[in-house]
């Protein structure tokens, strides 16, 4: 319980920045939202793109001149920050003890490696939420104020539930590079650097049909957007092992930690 | 049952040479030092006892469990590490009292007692205090929770010599108390001030494990004899003599072996004045070192 709430309030000030910054995402993402769809001439506009252009811009396959097309383009914007946050985050709680030198005084504490990890994850999981929840309120108030036509509440929400696993999934990832990789200060650009290369991975997917099974390496293409924004739920399908993922790379966390030669 | 065992303890990291068949046990109630070069493993295997890291083969245990498998065996223990670094951001008080939440025991009284013997201010941020002052923070934070085994690394480096004597008195008092410790460092003087057993490590390997008092009465004497004459080298070049060094009208060596032989030896000659003591660990040291660089 010490080591939960020593994270906690370790990350405390990092983390109110973060949801400021969330706020501040959404707020000037909503703000141009009447500039696409003042006219009508915009739709025609966006139907004269080439398909490329418009994958490469976020909304290969939604009508951004909607309110639930834009959020979804804007979307994906924002899932990239939390994601950036939960990676980070995950790589961070696991490596700071060795890159801030405080192991020895950590580790000949009596209690278990495990019960490390475990602490630090729980702080990890309620950074994550917070942020979760904070994009959440600040994305219905912005919509709410912007939006002329039906409420996508219900929505947003479906939204965020699948952001929640992408920021699970991240975050698990970073814990396990962390505790992975010898070198505790590698572990943060290391773990970004696997963030980047699928966000890349989920852009090349974006333009071609063809390369759909590199969508695995993209846990940003877990998720269907396109039927998120067609009214359709969240699968059990996807959701399932997407949350089975997390859970394999929670037990790698703690089993790479426990071989761990941890570094003074 | 012994506070800490080595069993053939061997760590070593990738090419790079660590510990190599590391043999010893520290007794309940000893205080006991381990002495080598910086770089000979004595961090390495203070690190693998406690869990840091893990063995190649062997294994190192405290009362008789490997703090990896058996976490709780850590509640007795109190380590001061050789350099001491902290949580930024957090008051002396903060840090302590965090460290205190890990035991199940009320360590408020125990922490004044402590800052107040090492004189340290207990409201100071980590971040403002100087290398002596962190050290000073770790000492009470390894000593808070009354350990029954104190293992310190290099535990003196920054602190001035009146903490120093301060902290000896410290950790006397804790051995009378009934805490084992085990105490390794460079300086021998320390160890010898401190120390009951020994044992010494050199490039990984221990090259001897005896009792202190053994280990000065091992039949060594510092012989200094002043001569009215200068006298010949070979006059003292005989088994047993060691260092021989002739300066003016000094002659000083070591002396290993039957002292009335070199006593009689003495005897032949003409001296002006004669001095035989005890040689310092440190000679004695430096005579094993040397011993093992002669056989390699």
């Amino acid at each position: 319980m010490n080591i939960f709430l020593r994270e906690l309030k370790a990350n405390r000030k990092a983390l109110i920045i973060w949801s400021v910054c969330m706020f501040l995402l959404v707020l000037s993402g909503m703000s141009k939202y009447t500039a696409y769809s003042s006219s009508g001439q915009n739709n025609a506009l966006f139907n004269s793109m080439p398909h490329s252009l418009k994958a490469l811009l976020g909304f290969g396959s939604f009508d951004v001149t909607t309110m639930s097309g834009y959020f979804a383009m804007l979307f994906l914007y924002i899932e990239l920050t939390v994601a950036i946050h939960a990676v980070l985050l995950g790589a961070g709680i696991v490596a700071k003890e060795e890159r801030d030198k405080t192991t020895e005084f950590l580790i000949v504490k009596p209690l278990s490696r495990t019960a490390v990890i475990t602490a630090k994850l729980f702080a990890a999981l309620v950074e994550v939420f917070v942020l979760n929840i904070v994009t959440l309120v600040s994305s219905i108030f912005m919509v709410d104020a912007y939006n002329k036509g039906a409420d996508i509440s219900g929505e947003i929400v479906r939204f965020m539930v699948s952001m929640f696993i992408v920021q699970l999934i991240f975050l698990s990832l970073g814990a396990a590079l962390a505790a992975f990789i010898k070198n505790p200060k590698a572990s943060g650009s290391l773990s970004a650097g696997v963030l980047l290369a699928s966000f890349v991975v989920s852009k090349i997917t974006d333009l071609t049909d063809r390369l759909n099974m590199l969508n695995l390496l993209s846990p940003f293409k877990y998720f269907s957007y396109k039927d998120l924004v067609e009214g359709g739920g969240l699968s059990a399908g996807i959701i399932i092992p997407a949350i089975l993922l997390v859970a394999v790379l929670s037990a790698l966390t703690y089993f790479f930690y426990r071989k761990r030669d941890l570094n003074v | 049952m012994s506070a800490i065992e080595f069993k053939k303890l061997t760590k070593s990291y990738g090419k790079s040479r660590g510990i190599i068949d590391v043999n010893f046990k520290v007794e309940e109630g000893d205080i006991f030092g381990f002495i080598g070069p910086n770089g000979a493993g004595k961090s390495t295997a203070i690190r693998t006892l406690l869990g840091l890291i893990h063995p190649t083969s062997g294994s190192a245990t405290i009362f008789g469990k490997s703090c990896i498998e058996h976490p709780q065996v850590k509640k007795d223990v109190g380590y001061l590490p050789s350099e001491v670094f902290y949580y930024d951001h957090m008051r002396v008080i903060d840090l302590l009292n965090y460290s205190a939440s890990f035991y199940k025991k009320d360590c408020k009284k125990r922490i004044r007692e402590l800052a107040e013997i090492m004189d340290l201010d207990l409201k100071k941020k980590i971040d403002d205090l100087s290398f002596g002052n962190r050290k000073k923070v770790g000492i009470v934070q390894g000593l808070l929770h009354d350990p029954k085994l104190i293992i310190l690394d290099e535990p003196t480096s920054g602190l001035d010599p009146l903490m120093q004597q301060k902290f000896f008195e410290l950790i006397r008092d804790e051995n009378k108390k009934g805490a084992t410790i085990f105490f390794s460092s460079h300086i021998l003087g320390e160890v010898q001030r401190m120390c009951n057993r020994v044992a010494l490590i050199k490039e990984g390997r221990i090259i001897k494990l005896e009792k202190m008092s053994d280990l000065r009465e091992n039949n060594y004497k510092r012989i200094r004899i002043e001569t009215p004459a200068a006298i010949d080298r070979s006059f003292f070049e005989m088994p047993g003599v060691s260092k021989l060094e002739l300066k003016d009208h000094m002659v000083n060596f070591l002396f290993r072996g039957d002292i009335n032989t070199v006593i009689r030896k003495i005897s032949q000659t003409n001296i002006a004045n004669l001095l035989i003591e005890e040689p310092d660990l440190e000679e004695i040291f430096l005579h094993y070192y040397e011993k093992e660089g002669e056989t390699v």
